[in-house]
């Protein structure tokens, strides 16, 4: 905290400090993450224009605080709103996705979603998605060496969510290319073309929804599944309009395809690269869930987390934030605080977890949390099963990073041992 | 006894379990937590927490 006390007014900080594009920061950030967790609890990031909050404790105070906005239209650079009539599929489910409408709207939207997407709904897509999860190991075969990501997370968070949403094994391709533009869409660190881009790959499948929907409305009963409670919710006479199902397909999307492809990544290299962890799992398979926690803690592949933008000007920890300025909230600094999280950089999988952050907070908080559980779950009691005595090929897994990636320190190659004869 | 569910993230409070391992006993009635009571899961108020009938 020491240049809080000594520097009064803003604290600043440059790409000289903090650059998340570099490749050394993205094989190896958690000597960055430390400094900035104890110089830089918040800075003003001058070469981003943006603030950047790195401390668990000012981390969880901004993701409760309603005056930071993810509505990316509160951002000072936002593109200018287009007239009603200009406006096309994405515009209009945009206006009514869950970071965009107010906090009224916003408690209706995920009063009526949440029977789809609670923990007992939750656990009964374990039987839905379980057969996904065995053809993908089942293609491994008896392999003694394999890619997780190219057999496995390539593969398993966008069929799932694809057979979540009824969307054909053969429109695979096309459902990937979607949910890659969704994701993409509202990022702040785009330019006004690659937005644009970005924006142009989801009409296609927005459109592919909006009939799935239509069908669902002329059927007497809509249905069981996720879409089906999703047109067929409703609470005090209220109920789901079209553009807000199709934001919430977008939300389920986001949190669970592209972001959940580094669940199953960064899942196995924890567990491999720490065999007692590994082996402790084995013995006691009810710590999954803790156990998909902390590995998502302990590995934090974040590389621009999440953002939020003042909606007026604030004084926060002491620093003067500007409505319509953007904020990085670095949750993947935060999951390694010491004073959080004294030993950190310790993965155990029967650490107590109160209060984490890893799903987020208030609010906004993580709506596929209990996906992620379910699908990591799956995935990871199967692979112990197979391969109960598997290991890192050359002990590090021969990692590679998609050093380009938009948000994540994605990792696009971990082979692993099988050791199947062994 | 009642259970609870937390709108934002899911989490069911029930009252007859209540959280012994947060030092809330077994039988607590869900207006009897403390108002500055947070959702263990996601940390919304209890404002966020309505009836569930599972």
């Amino acid at each position: 905290m020491s240049a809080i006390a000594a520097a009064p007014g803003r604290i600043e900080i440059s790409g000289k400090i903090f650059n998340p594009f570099s490749q050394a920061f993205i094989r190896e950030p958690r000597a960055t993450w430390q400094m900035l967790l104890r110089d830089y609890p918040i800075a003003y990031h001058r070469d981003l224009s943006m603030w950047v909050v790195n401390s668990h404790e000012l981390c969880g105070e901004m993701l409760k605080n309603n005056v930071f906005s993810p509505n990316f239209m509160e951002w000072e650079h936002a593109p200018p709103a287009k007239a009603d009539a200009d406006k096309n599929d994405y515009d209009r489910t945009f206006d009514k996705s869950l970071f965009t409408v107010s906090t009224r709207d916003h408690l209706k939207l995920r009063k009526l979603t949440m029977p789809a997407f609670s923990k007992p709904v939750m656990g009964k897509i374990d039987g839905k998605i379980r057969d996904l999860v065995l053809e993908c190991f089942d293609a491994i075969g008896d392999a003694d060496t394999f890619d997780v990501y190219e057999a496995i997370a390539t593969k398993l968070p966008v069929r799932s969510i694809a057979r979540m949403v009824g969307v054909p094994t053969n429109m695979e391709g096309f459902f990937h290319d979607f949910a890659v533009g969704v994701v993409l869409a509202t990022r702040p660190n785009l330019s006004p073309k690659e937005r644009d881009a970005a924006v142009a790959t989801t009409l296609p499948g927005l459109a592919f929804f909006k009939e799935q929907i239509a069908q669902r409305r002329a059927l007497p009963h809509p249905g069981d599944d996720f879409l089906g409670s999703l047109v067929g919710a409703s609470d005090n006479g209220e109920s789901l309009d079209d553009y807000e199902i199709l934001s919430i397909i977008l939300a389920l999307i986001t949190a669970g395809s592209d972001t959940a492809t580094d669940l199953h990544t960064y899942a196995m290299l924890g567990l491999l690269k720490h065999p007692e962890q590994y082996a402790k799992l084995q013995q006691r398979p009810e710590l999954m869930e803790n156990a998909i926690i902390e590995l998502l803690r302990h590995g934090s592949m974040g590389k621009f987390p999440f953002f939020r933008f003042a909606t007026q000007d604030t004084e926060f920890a002491g620093q003067q934030i500007k409505k319509g300025q953007c904020i990085l909230i670095n949750l993947s600094a935060a999951w390694h605080d010491p004073a959080k999280y004294p030993d950190w950089d310790r993965l155990d999988i029967e650490r107590r977890l109160d209060g984490n952050l890893v799903f987020g907070a208030g609010a906004h908080f993580c709506i596929g949390t209990y996906l992620v559980r379910v699908q990591g779950g799956l995935m990871i009691s199967e692979f112990m099963k197979r391969y109960p005595k598997a290991t890192l090929v050359n002990g590090d897994g021969q990692i590679d990073y998609d050093y380009k990636h938009h948000n994540a320190r994605r990792i696009t190659r971990l082979m692993v041992q099988t050791n199947k004869g062994a | 006894m009642k259970q609870w569910i937390c709108v934002i993230c899911g989490f069911i409070y029930e009252e007859a379990n209540g959280m012994p391992d947060h030092g809330i006993a077994p039988g607590t009635r869900f207006e009897d937590l403390p108002e500055d009571w947070q959702c263990p899961e996601c940390g919304s108020p209890k404002s966020a927490f309505e009836i569930y009938v599972g």
